[in-house]
Protein backbone atom coordinates (compact mmCIF):
# COMPACT_ATOMS: atom_id res chain seq x y z
CA UNK A 1 0.00 0.00 0.00
CA UNK A 2 1.61 3.61 -1.14
CA UNK A 3 0.77 6.20 2.03
CA UNK A 4 -0.05 9.85 -0.20
CA UNK A 5 0.14 13.03 2.03
CA UNK A 6 -2.77 15.60 1.32
CA UNK A 7 -2.59 19.17 1.53
CA UNK A 8 -5.46 19.81 3.73
CA UNK A 9 -8.02 22.72 2.18
CA UNK A 10 -8.82 23.77 -1.12
CA UNK A 11 -6.23 21.55 -2.90
CA UNK A 12 -7.56 18.78 -0.98
CA UNK A 13 -10.43 18.59 -3.06
CA UNK A 14 -8.86 19.19 -6.04
CA UNK A 15 -6.57 16.25 -5.38
CA UNK A 16 -9.11 13.89 -4.09
CA UNK A 17 -11.07 14.45 -7.55
CA UNK A 18 -8.33 14.29 -9.95
CA UNK A 19 -7.35 10.81 -8.05
CA UNK A 20 -11.18 9.83 -7.86
CA UNK A 21 -10.96 10.20 -12.34
CA UNK A 22 -7.94 8.04 -12.20
CA UNK A 23 -10.31 5.80 -10.80
CA UNK A 24 -9.17 5.78 -6.81
CA UNK A 25 -11.68 6.71 -4.60
CA UNK A 26 -11.66 7.67 -1.06
CA UNK A 27 -15.76 6.30 0.27
CA UNK A 28 -17.70 9.83 0.80
CA UNK A 29 -18.43 8.64 5.01
CA UNK A 30 -14.46 8.31 5.19
CA UNK A 31 -14.01 11.88 4.19
CA UNK A 32 -17.01 13.21 6.02
CA UNK A 33 -15.60 11.85 9.24
CA UNK A 34 -13.00 13.64 11.45
CA UNK A 35 -10.23 10.89 10.39
CA UNK A 36 -6.77 12.08 9.59
CA UNK A 37 -5.91 8.80 7.96
CA UNK A 38 -8.24 7.24 5.51
CA UNK A 39 -7.97 4.32 2.48
CA UNK A 40 -9.09 4.12 -0.70
CA UNK A 41 -12.03 2.14 -1.72
CA UNK A 42 -9.76 -0.52 -3.64
CA UNK A 43 -7.19 -0.33 -0.12
CA UNK A 44 -4.23 0.15 -2.48
CA UNK A 45 -3.37 3.97 -1.01
CA UNK A 46 -3.50 4.86 2.69
CA UNK A 47 -4.39 9.22 2.59
CA UNK A 48 -3.48 11.04 5.20
CA UNK A 49 -4.54 15.00 5.46
CA UNK A 50 -1.89 17.35 6.35
CA UNK A 51 -0.73 20.82 6.80
CA UNK A 52 0.31 22.15 2.92
CA UNK A 53 4.06 23.51 4.36
CA UNK A 54 4.02 19.81 5.76
CA UNK A 55 3.81 17.54 2.93
CA UNK A 56 7.21 17.98 1.78
CA UNK A 57 8.31 16.99 4.75
CA UNK A 58 6.24 14.07 4.94
CA UNK A 59 7.57 12.40 1.89
CA UNK A 60 10.69 13.91 2.17
CA UNK A 61 10.95 11.45 5.47
CA UNK A 62 9.38 9.04 3.77
CA UNK A 63 6.55 8.61 6.40
CA UNK A 64 4.40 8.78 3.34
CA UNK A 65 5.56 7.62 -0.17
CA UNK A 66 3.96 10.29 -2.23
CA UNK A 67 2.04 13.39 -1.58
CA UNK A 68 0.20 16.28 -3.49
CA UNK A 69 1.54 19.94 -2.89
CA UNK A 70 1.84 23.14 -4.31
CA UNK A 71 5.19 24.18 -6.02
CA UNK A 72 5.48 27.12 -3.21
CA UNK A 73 5.62 24.88 -0.94
CA UNK A 74 7.79 22.63 -2.70
CA UNK A 75 10.26 25.33 -3.39
CA UNK A 76 10.11 27.22 0.03
CA UNK A 77 10.91 23.57 2.19
CA UNK A 78 13.47 22.68 0.01
CA UNK A 79 12.81 19.31 -0.45
CA UNK A 80 14.62 16.38 -2.01
CA UNK A 81 12.56 14.54 -3.36
CA UNK A 82 10.96 13.59 -6.74
CA UNK A 83 8.25 15.39 -8.83
CA UNK A 84 7.46 13.44 -11.49
CA UNK A 85 3.85 15.35 -12.72
CA UNK A 86 2.29 18.54 -12.86
CA UNK A 87 -1.22 18.27 -12.06
CA UNK A 88 -1.97 21.35 -13.54
CA UNK A 89 -4.75 22.50 -11.01
CA UNK A 90 -4.13 25.47 -7.99
CA UNK A 91 -2.21 28.00 -10.62
CA UNK A 92 -1.09 31.07 -8.65
CA UNK A 93 1.94 33.51 -8.93
CA UNK A 94 4.49 33.70 -6.57
CA UNK A 95 5.07 37.54 -6.64
CA UNK A 96 6.80 40.77 -5.01
CA UNK A 97 4.30 43.79 -4.29
CA UNK A 98 4.37 47.15 -3.16
CA UNK A 99 1.97 49.77 -2.51
CA UNK A 100 1.40 51.85 -5.89
CA UNK A 101 4.17 54.52 -4.82
CA UNK A 102 6.94 52.32 -4.50
CA UNK A 103 6.17 49.99 -8.54
CA UNK A 104 8.80 51.51 -10.98
CA UNK A 105 11.28 52.32 -8.38
CA UNK A 106 14.43 51.13 -8.58
CA UNK A 107 16.07 49.56 -5.62
CA UNK A 108 18.69 51.20 -3.78
CA UNK A 109 21.43 48.60 -3.92
CA UNK A 110 22.97 49.62 -0.56
CA UNK A 111 19.87 49.43 1.33
CA UNK A 112 18.37 46.62 2.97
CA UNK A 113 14.95 46.25 1.10
CA UNK A 114 12.37 44.79 4.34
CA UNK A 115 10.17 41.97 2.99
CA UNK A 116 6.92 40.62 4.38
CA UNK A 117 6.00 37.08 3.28
CA UNK A 118 5.72 33.34 4.09
CA UNK A 119 8.03 32.43 1.86
CA UNK A 120 11.18 33.77 3.13
CA UNK A 121 13.50 31.24 1.50
CA UNK A 122 12.44 32.33 -1.83
CA UNK A 123 11.88 35.87 -0.89
CA UNK A 124 15.64 35.70 0.25
CA UNK A 125 16.72 33.87 -2.97
CA UNK A 126 14.83 36.25 -5.55
CA UNK A 127 16.73 39.03 -4.04
CA UNK A 128 20.05 37.67 -3.87
CA UNK A 129 19.99 36.77 -7.16
CA UNK A 130 19.30 40.37 -7.97
CA UNK A 131 22.19 41.58 -5.93
CA UNK A 132 19.58 43.28 -3.60
CA UNK A 133 20.30 42.98 0.31
CA UNK A 134 17.05 41.80 2.02
CA UNK A 135 15.38 41.50 5.67
CA UNK A 136 12.48 38.78 5.45
CA UNK A 137 9.71 39.48 8.22
CA UNK A 138 7.63 36.10 8.63
CA UNK A 139 3.82 36.63 8.35
CA UNK A 140 1.53 33.21 8.41
CA UNK A 141 -1.44 35.27 7.02
CA UNK A 142 -2.80 38.51 5.80
CA UNK A 143 0.66 39.58 4.59
CA UNK A 144 -0.99 42.28 2.35
CA UNK A 145 -1.10 44.08 5.92
CA UNK A 146 2.71 44.91 5.86
CA UNK A 147 3.39 47.38 3.61
CA UNK A 148 -0.10 49.25 4.64
CA UNK A 149 1.16 49.53 8.45
CA UNK A 150 4.88 50.30 7.23
CA UNK A 151 6.25 46.67 8.44
CA UNK A 152 7.87 46.29 5.20
CA UNK A 153 8.76 48.25 1.87
CA UNK A 154 7.65 44.83 -0.05
CA UNK A 155 5.82 41.76 0.33
CA UNK A 156 6.28 38.35 -1.33
CA UNK A 157 3.02 36.17 -1.86
CA UNK A 158 1.19 33.87 -3.68
CA UNK A 159 -1.31 35.67 -6.20
CA UNK A 160 -3.78 34.26 -8.04
CA UNK A 161 -6.59 36.89 -9.26
CA UNK A 162 -5.02 39.85 -7.76
CA UNK A 163 -8.24 41.38 -6.16
CA UNK A 164 -7.10 40.87 -2.83
CA UNK A 165 -3.93 43.34 -3.32
CA UNK A 166 -5.75 45.17 -5.38
CA UNK A 167 -8.67 46.31 -2.88
CA UNK A 168 -5.35 47.07 0.07
CA UNK A 169 -3.84 49.48 -2.54
CA UNK A 170 -1.02 47.48 -3.58
CA UNK A 171 0.35 46.53 -7.41
CA UNK A 172 2.28 43.37 -8.40
CA UNK A 173 5.85 44.50 -8.73
CA UNK A 174 7.36 41.52 -10.25
CA UNK A 175 6.54 37.70 -10.90
CA UNK A 176 9.26 35.58 -9.44
CA UNK A 177 7.58 32.11 -10.77
CA UNK A 178 4.37 30.50 -11.33
CA UNK A 179 2.85 27.44 -9.67
CA UNK A 180 1.11 24.69 -9.59
CA UNK A 181 0.00 21.24 -7.62
CA UNK A 182 2.68 18.41 -8.27
CA UNK A 183 2.56 15.37 -7.26
CA UNK A 184 5.45 14.06 -5.29
CA UNK A 185 7.64 11.25 -4.60
CA UNK A 186 9.73 10.07 -1.91
CA UNK A 187 13.10 9.08 -3.38
CA UNK A 188 13.46 5.85 -1.66
CA UNK A 189 10.02 4.39 -2.12
CA UNK A 190 10.40 5.36 -5.61
CA UNK A 191 12.56 2.64 -5.72
CA UNK A 192 11.52 -0.09 -3.10
CA UNK A 193 7.59 0.33 -4.19
CA UNK A 194 9.10 1.04 -8.02
CA UNK A 195 5.46 -1.19 -9.35
CA UNK A 196 3.58 0.51 -7.39
CA UNK A 197 4.66 4.10 -7.37
CA UNK A 198 4.55 3.92 -11.82
CA UNK A 199 0.79 2.80 -11.74
CA UNK A 200 0.21 5.42 -9.97
CA UNK A 201 2.32 7.94 -11.95
CA UNK A 202 0.72 6.96 -15.31
CA UNK A 203 -2.66 6.69 -13.92
CA UNK A 204 -2.88 10.08 -12.77
CA UNK A 205 -0.97 10.95 -15.96
CA UNK A 206 -3.85 9.08 -17.86
CA UNK A 207 -5.90 11.15 -16.76
CA UNK A 208 -3.99 14.85 -17.09
CA UNK A 209 -3.21 13.86 -20.91
CA UNK A 210 -7.35 13.37 -21.56
CA UNK B 1 18.69 28.46 28.40
CA UNK B 2 20.97 26.83 30.14
CA UNK B 3 23.52 24.60 28.34
CA UNK B 4 23.09 22.01 30.52
CA UNK B 5 19.47 21.06 29.08
CA UNK B 6 20.24 22.84 25.56
CA UNK B 7 22.00 20.80 22.77
CA UNK B 8 23.13 22.17 19.90
CA UNK B 9 21.57 21.43 16.69
CA UNK B 10 22.28 18.45 14.54
CA UNK B 11 24.61 16.60 17.27
CA UNK B 12 23.00 13.49 19.28
CA UNK B 13 24.04 11.91 22.56
CA UNK B 14 23.39 8.05 21.90
CA UNK B 15 23.30 5.52 25.58
CA UNK B 16 21.34 2.14 26.11
CA UNK B 17 20.40 0.35 23.68
CA UNK B 18 21.08 2.27 21.07
CA UNK B 19 25.10 2.26 21.85
CA UNK B 20 25.02 -1.34 21.86
CA UNK B 21 23.18 -1.68 18.13
CA UNK B 22 25.30 1.35 16.95
CA UNK B 23 28.83 -0.60 18.11
CA UNK B 24 27.14 -4.14 17.31
CA UNK B 25 26.23 -2.72 13.36
CA UNK B 26 29.41 -0.54 12.80
CA UNK B 27 31.96 -4.18 14.16
CA UNK B 28 29.53 -6.22 11.58
CA UNK B 29 30.50 -4.00 8.75
CA UNK B 30 33.88 -3.65 9.47
CA UNK B 31 34.17 -7.21 9.94
CA UNK B 32 32.52 -7.50 6.40
CA UNK B 33 35.69 -5.14 5.37
CA UNK B 34 37.93 -7.39 6.86
CA UNK B 35 36.62 -10.16 5.00
CA UNK B 36 37.40 -8.79 1.85
CA UNK B 37 41.14 -7.59 2.67
CA UNK B 38 40.24 -3.92 3.80
CA UNK B 39 42.64 -2.53 5.93
CA UNK B 40 41.40 0.27 8.06
CA UNK B 41 42.88 3.75 8.51
CA UNK B 42 42.28 6.01 11.12
CA UNK B 43 42.63 9.59 9.55
CA UNK B 44 42.80 12.97 11.57
CA UNK B 45 38.88 14.35 13.55
CA UNK B 46 40.39 17.68 11.23
CA UNK B 47 42.81 18.91 8.77
CA UNK B 48 43.90 21.95 6.65
CA UNK B 49 40.24 22.93 4.69
CA UNK B 50 42.06 23.44 1.39
CA UNK B 51 43.03 19.73 1.20
CA UNK B 52 38.95 19.37 1.45
CA UNK B 53 38.73 21.81 -1.20
CA UNK B 54 40.91 19.80 -3.31
CA UNK B 55 39.16 16.78 -2.88
CA UNK B 56 35.29 17.44 -3.03
CA UNK B 57 35.69 20.68 -4.77
CA UNK B 58 35.63 24.16 -3.19
CA UNK B 59 31.53 24.57 -3.46
CA UNK B 60 30.60 21.28 -0.70
CA UNK B 61 34.35 22.47 1.11
CA UNK B 62 31.87 25.80 2.27
CA UNK B 63 30.00 23.54 4.12
CA UNK B 64 32.79 22.66 6.78
CA UNK B 65 32.94 23.62 10.28
CA UNK B 66 35.68 25.39 10.05
CA UNK B 67 38.39 27.47 12.56
CA UNK B 68 42.02 28.62 12.49
CA UNK B 69 45.38 26.81 13.63
CA UNK B 70 47.37 28.55 16.18
CA UNK B 71 49.71 29.91 13.17
CA UNK B 72 46.26 31.31 11.63
CA UNK B 73 46.05 28.40 9.47
CA UNK B 74 42.51 27.50 7.70
CA UNK B 75 41.70 23.84 9.33
CA UNK B 76 38.16 22.22 8.58
CA UNK B 77 36.16 19.24 10.37
CA UNK B 78 36.22 16.61 8.17
CA UNK B 79 32.93 16.73 5.74
CA UNK B 80 34.03 13.48 4.69
CA UNK B 81 37.01 10.58 4.95
CA UNK B 82 37.54 9.86 0.70
CA UNK B 83 39.55 13.52 0.23
CA UNK B 84 41.85 12.19 3.56
CA UNK B 85 42.00 8.93 2.40
CA UNK B 86 43.00 9.84 -1.23
CA UNK B 87 45.67 12.42 -0.64
CA UNK B 88 47.21 9.48 2.04
CA UNK B 89 47.58 7.39 -0.94
CA UNK B 90 48.77 9.80 -3.38
CA UNK B 91 50.81 10.92 -0.78
CA UNK B 92 52.17 8.25 1.59
CA UNK B 93 51.44 5.25 -0.41
CA UNK B 94 53.01 5.94 -3.64
CA UNK B 95 55.74 2.99 -3.52
CA UNK B 96 52.78 0.35 -2.75
CA UNK B 97 51.54 -2.26 -5.13
CA UNK B 98 48.18 -1.59 -6.14
CA UNK B 99 45.17 -2.31 -5.89
CA UNK B 100 45.02 -0.80 -1.87
CA UNK B 101 41.58 -1.31 -0.46
CA UNK B 102 41.11 0.54 3.27
CA UNK B 103 38.05 1.35 4.94
CA UNK B 104 36.88 3.61 7.72
CA UNK B 105 34.34 4.12 10.53
CA UNK B 106 34.15 7.47 12.22
CA UNK B 107 31.99 10.29 12.36
CA UNK B 108 32.23 13.21 9.99
CA UNK B 109 30.88 17.26 10.77
CA UNK B 110 29.16 18.95 7.55
CA UNK B 111 26.75 22.00 7.90
CA UNK B 112 24.17 22.16 5.47
CA UNK B 113 22.02 25.35 4.70
CA UNK B 114 18.81 25.94 5.53
CA UNK B 115 18.02 22.70 6.66
CA UNK B 116 17.03 23.48 10.31
CA UNK B 117 16.72 19.64 11.29
CA UNK B 118 20.09 18.31 9.30
CA UNK B 119 22.27 16.28 11.19
CA UNK B 120 25.34 18.19 11.62
CA UNK B 121 27.34 15.00 12.74
CA UNK B 122 27.59 11.69 11.02
CA UNK B 123 28.59 8.03 11.81
CA UNK B 124 29.73 7.34 7.93
CA UNK B 125 31.47 3.43 7.48
CA UNK B 126 32.77 2.87 3.66
CA UNK B 127 35.55 1.58 1.83
CA UNK B 128 37.84 2.84 -0.93
CA UNK B 129 39.50 0.81 -3.63
CA UNK B 130 42.25 2.30 -5.10
CA UNK B 131 44.30 1.22 -8.56
CA UNK B 132 41.88 -1.48 -10.35
CA UNK B 133 39.92 -0.14 -13.43
CA UNK B 134 36.15 -0.86 -14.06
CA UNK B 135 34.54 -3.37 -14.19
CA UNK B 136 36.40 -5.68 -12.11
CA UNK B 137 36.62 -3.41 -8.72
CA UNK B 138 32.91 -1.87 -9.59
CA UNK B 139 31.83 -5.37 -8.97
CA UNK B 140 34.16 -5.91 -5.92
CA UNK B 141 32.75 -3.10 -4.12
CA UNK B 142 29.09 -3.63 -4.89
CA UNK B 143 29.12 -7.31 -3.56
CA UNK B 144 30.61 -5.92 -0.43
CA UNK B 145 27.70 -3.30 -0.01
CA UNK B 146 25.08 -6.35 -0.69
CA UNK B 147 26.84 -8.56 1.99
CA UNK B 148 27.10 -5.74 4.49
CA UNK B 149 23.62 -5.31 4.22
CA UNK B 150 22.69 -8.78 4.59
CA UNK B 151 25.22 -9.47 7.22
CA UNK B 152 23.13 -6.98 9.61
CA UNK B 153 20.03 -8.42 8.45
CA UNK B 154 18.93 -5.31 5.77
CA UNK B 155 18.18 -8.13 3.23
CA UNK B 156 15.36 -6.30 1.09
CA UNK B 157 17.72 -3.53 0.42
CA UNK B 158 18.07 -2.16 -3.17
CA UNK B 159 20.85 -0.69 -4.93
CA UNK B 160 20.32 1.41 -8.07
CA UNK B 161 23.43 1.85 -10.43
CA UNK B 162 23.66 4.71 -12.48
CA UNK B 163 26.63 5.96 -15.03
CA UNK B 164 27.72 10.01 -14.66
CA UNK B 165 28.46 9.83 -19.01
CA UNK B 166 25.15 8.36 -19.87
CA UNK B 167 23.91 12.05 -18.77
CA UNK B 168 26.87 13.90 -19.75
CA UNK B 169 26.38 12.02 -23.28
CA UNK B 170 23.18 13.73 -23.33
CA UNK B 171 23.70 16.99 -22.54
CA UNK B 172 26.60 17.50 -24.40
CA UNK B 173 24.12 18.47 -27.43
CA UNK B 174 23.71 21.73 -25.39
CA UNK B 175 28.07 22.24 -25.95
CA UNK B 176 28.20 24.67 -23.16
CA UNK B 177 25.09 26.27 -22.17
CA UNK B 178 25.20 26.00 -18.52
CA UNK B 179 21.61 26.80 -18.04
CA UNK B 180 20.11 24.02 -20.38
CA UNK B 181 22.57 21.50 -18.89
CA UNK B 182 21.25 22.79 -15.65
CA UNK B 183 17.59 22.10 -16.58
CA UNK B 184 17.76 19.20 -18.50
CA UNK B 185 19.75 17.74 -15.23
CA UNK B 186 17.01 19.24 -12.51
CA UNK B 187 13.75 17.78 -14.91
CA UNK B 188 15.69 14.33 -14.97
CA UNK B 189 16.52 14.29 -11.60
CA UNK B 190 13.16 15.27 -10.68
CA UNK B 191 11.56 12.55 -12.56
CA UNK B 192 9.36 14.91 -14.50
CA UNK B 193 8.98 13.30 -17.59
CA UNK B 194 6.31 15.50 -19.20
CA UNK B 195 7.94 18.88 -18.75
CA UNK B 196 11.57 16.84 -20.09
CA UNK B 197 9.31 16.14 -22.82
CA UNK B 198 8.26 19.57 -23.52
CA UNK B 199 12.20 20.54 -23.05
CA UNK B 200 13.38 18.10 -25.53
CA UNK B 201 10.53 19.23 -28.01
CA UNK B 202 11.87 22.20 -27.74
CA UNK B 203 15.10 22.53 -27.26
CA UNK B 204 16.25 19.49 -29.19
CA UNK B 205 13.51 19.50 -32.39
CA UNK B 206 15.47 17.27 -34.34
CA UNK B 207 14.64 14.02 -31.71
CA UNK B 208 12.30 12.08 -33.33
CA UNK B 209 8.91 11.76 -30.90
CA UNK B 210 9.29 8.25 -30.64
CA UNK B 211 13.25 8.37 -29.50
CA UNK B 212 12.41 11.29 -27.28
CA UNK B 213 9.26 9.52 -25.54
CA UNK B 214 11.22 6.55 -25.05
CA UNK B 215 14.27 8.71 -23.42
CA UNK B 216 11.54 10.29 -21.19
CA UNK B 217 10.23 6.81 -19.73
CA UNK B 218 13.62 5.60 -19.80
CA UNK B 219 14.76 8.28 -17.16
CA UNK B 220 11.36 8.30 -15.28
CA UNK B 221 11.44 4.83 -14.25
CA UNK B 222 14.55 2.59 -13.11
CA UNK B 223 14.56 -0.82 -14.45
CA UNK B 224 16.66 -4.40 -15.14
CA UNK B 225 17.48 -5.99 -18.36
CA UNK B 226 14.44 -4.47 -19.99
CA UNK B 227 16.19 -1.13 -19.25
CA UNK B 228 19.20 -1.95 -20.71
CA UNK B 229 17.70 -3.12 -23.84
CA UNK B 230 15.37 0.14 -24.14
CA UNK B 231 18.59 2.10 -23.29
CA UNK B 232 20.55 0.38 -26.43
CA UNK B 233 17.57 1.42 -28.87
CA UNK B 234 17.10 5.16 -27.74
CA UNK B 235 20.58 6.26 -26.91
CA UNK B 236 22.67 7.04 -30.16
CA UNK B 237 25.90 8.84 -28.70
CA UNK B 238 28.71 7.56 -28.26
CA UNK B 239 29.36 8.57 -24.64
CA UNK B 240 26.34 7.64 -23.13
CA UNK B 241 26.14 4.19 -25.34
CA UNK B 242 29.40 3.43 -23.54
CA UNK B 243 28.12 4.57 -20.06
CA UNK B 244 24.97 1.60 -20.86
CA UNK B 245 27.51 -1.11 -21.65
CA UNK B 246 29.33 -0.71 -18.84
CA UNK B 247 26.53 -0.30 -16.92
CA UNK B 248 25.30 -4.10 -18.64
CA UNK B 249 28.74 -6.01 -18.23
CA UNK B 250 28.39 -4.95 -14.40
CA UNK B 251 24.64 -5.87 -14.08
CA UNK B 252 25.11 -9.02 -16.23
CA UNK B 253 27.76 -10.33 -13.76
CA UNK B 254 25.67 -8.99 -10.55
CA UNK B 255 22.74 -11.04 -12.40
CA UNK B 256 25.12 -14.29 -12.92
CA UNK B 257 26.00 -13.90 -9.24
CA UNK B 258 21.64 -14.28 -7.93
CA UNK B 259 21.69 -10.74 -7.38
CA UNK B 260 19.00 -9.56 -10.24
CA UNK B 261 16.41 -8.62 -7.49
CA UNK B 262 18.32 -6.57 -5.17
CA UNK B 263 19.67 -4.84 -8.25
CA UNK B 264 18.35 -2.02 -10.50
CA UNK B 265 19.56 0.09 -13.45
CA UNK B 266 18.44 3.86 -13.14
CA UNK B 267 18.82 5.85 -15.93
CA UNK B 268 17.29 8.69 -14.50
CA UNK B 269 19.90 9.43 -12.21
CA UNK B 270 21.98 12.46 -12.69
CA UNK B 271 23.30 13.46 -9.71
CA UNK B 272 27.16 13.34 -8.61
CA UNK B 273 28.62 14.38 -11.92
CA UNK B 274 30.96 16.72 -10.31
CA UNK B 275 32.54 14.32 -7.93
CA UNK B 276 32.51 10.71 -9.94
CA UNK B 277 33.57 9.69 -13.26
CA UNK B 278 32.08 6.05 -14.06
CA UNK B 279 29.71 3.57 -11.92
CA UNK B 280 27.53 5.68 -9.27
CA UNK B 281 25.20 3.78 -6.69
CA UNK B 282 22.70 4.47 -4.18
CA UNK B 283 21.60 1.87 -1.52
CA UNK B 284 17.46 2.32 -0.29
CA UNK B 285 16.35 -0.07 2.29
CA UNK B 286 12.60 -0.40 3.50
CA UNK B 287 12.07 1.91 6.91
CA UNK B 288 14.77 4.60 5.52
CA UNK B 289 13.33 7.25 3.65
CA UNK B 290 16.59 8.37 2.03
CA UNK B 291 19.46 7.00 0.73
CA UNK B 292 21.78 5.10 3.30
CA UNK B 293 24.42 4.33 1.71
CA UNK B 294 26.12 5.41 -2.09
CA UNK B 295 29.32 5.45 -3.56
CA UNK B 296 31.06 5.37 -7.09
CA UNK B 297 34.04 5.71 -9.23
CA UNK B 298 36.01 8.39 -8.84
CA UNK B 299 38.90 8.30 -11.40
CA UNK B 300 40.05 12.25 -11.29
CA UNK B 301 39.75 12.65 -7.30
CA UNK B 302 43.34 10.85 -6.27
CA UNK B 303 44.71 13.47 -9.32
CA UNK B 304 44.24 16.43 -7.20
CA UNK B 305 46.86 15.01 -4.38
CA UNK B 306 49.12 13.76 -6.90
CA UNK B 307 49.45 11.02 -9.83
CA UNK B 308 46.06 10.24 -11.28
CA UNK B 309 44.63 6.71 -10.48
CA UNK B 310 41.17 4.73 -10.58
CA UNK B 311 39.29 4.36 -7.85
CA UNK B 312 35.59 3.48 -6.01
CA UNK B 313 34.18 3.19 -2.86
CA UNK B 314 31.93 3.36 -0.89
CA UNK B 315 30.08 5.16 2.30
CA UNK B 316 27.03 4.20 4.36
CA UNK B 317 25.60 6.27 6.91
CA UNK B 318 25.31 4.48 10.99
CA UNK B 319 22.21 6.08 11.34
CA UNK B 320 20.47 4.89 8.36
CA UNK B 321 21.85 1.27 8.95
CA UNK B 322 20.88 1.27 12.85
CA UNK B 323 17.78 3.44 12.62
CA UNK B 324 16.34 0.55 9.41
CA UNK B 325 17.35 -2.30 11.45
CA UNK B 326 15.77 -0.86 14.49
CA UNK B 327 12.67 -0.62 12.87
CA UNK B 328 12.80 -3.93 11.55
CA UNK B 329 12.66 -4.93 15.71
CA UNK B 330 15.72 -7.09 15.69
CA UNK B 331 16.73 -6.05 19.26
CA UNK B 332 19.64 -6.79 20.70
CA UNK B 333 19.99 -7.36 24.75
CA UNK B 334 22.77 -6.45 26.81
CA UNK B 335 25.04 -9.24 28.13
CA UNK B 336 23.96 -10.89 30.77
CA UNK B 337 25.89 -10.33 34.14
CA UNK B 338 26.24 -11.59 38.21
CA UNK B 339 25.47 -9.58 40.56
CA UNK B 340 27.74 -9.56 43.80
CA UNK B 341 26.45 -7.91 46.97
CA UNK B 342 28.49 -5.40 48.45
CA UNK B 343 29.65 -6.45 51.93
CA UNK B 344 31.78 -4.75 54.92
CA UNK B 345 34.48 -6.94 54.00
CA UNK B 346 36.27 -4.81 51.11
CA UNK B 347 39.08 -7.46 50.19
CA UNK B 348 36.51 -10.35 50.41
CA UNK B 349 34.37 -8.66 48.06
CA UNK B 350 36.74 -7.71 45.33
CA UNK B 351 38.20 -10.68 45.46
CA UNK B 352 35.32 -12.44 44.54
CA UNK B 353 34.92 -9.89 41.83
CA UNK B 354 38.56 -10.53 40.44
CA UNK B 355 37.70 -14.00 40.66
CA UNK B 356 34.81 -14.17 38.19
CA UNK B 357 36.83 -11.73 35.78
CA UNK B 358 39.55 -14.33 35.46
CA UNK B 359 37.10 -16.74 34.12
CA UNK B 360 36.36 -14.28 32.06
CA UNK B 361 32.16 -13.29 33.40
CA UNK B 362 30.41 -10.06 33.64
CA UNK B 363 29.80 -9.03 37.00
CA UNK B 364 27.42 -5.78 38.80
CA UNK B 365 28.68 -4.75 42.17
CA UNK B 366 25.95 -3.79 44.23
Amino acid sequence: MLTIALAKGRMQDDALELFARAGIVVAEEELKSRKLLVQSTDNRFQFVFVKPGDVPTYVEYGVADAGVCGRDVLMEANADVHEPLDLKFGYCKIAVAGRKEVVGQDYNLLATVRVATKYPNIATEYFHRKGIPIETVYLSGSVELAPLLGLSDRIVDLVETGRTLKENGLEVIDVITETTARLIVNRASFHLKRDEVSKLISELGNVLNK
Amino acid sequence: MSSLTKIPAGVQYFFDEEVRLRRHVEQQAMKVFAGWSYDEIIVPMFDYHDLFARGMGAERAERTYRFTDRDGALLALRPEMTSLVARTVATRFVQRARPIRLCYSGEVFRYDEPSERAAREFHQLGIEQIGQPSPTADIEVLLIAAELLKTIGLDEFRITLAHVDFFKGVAERFGSDEAKRANLRELIDRRNSIALDQFLQINAPDIAEERRQSFCQLTQIAGKAEAIAKARETLRNETSRTAIEQLAAIYDTLSALGLREQFDIDFGDAGGLEYYTGLTFKVYVPGWGTEIGSGGRYDNLISNFGKAEPAVGFSFALDGLVGARRNKNIALAAEASETIPLSDDQTRTFQSALALRKLGRNLKLQ
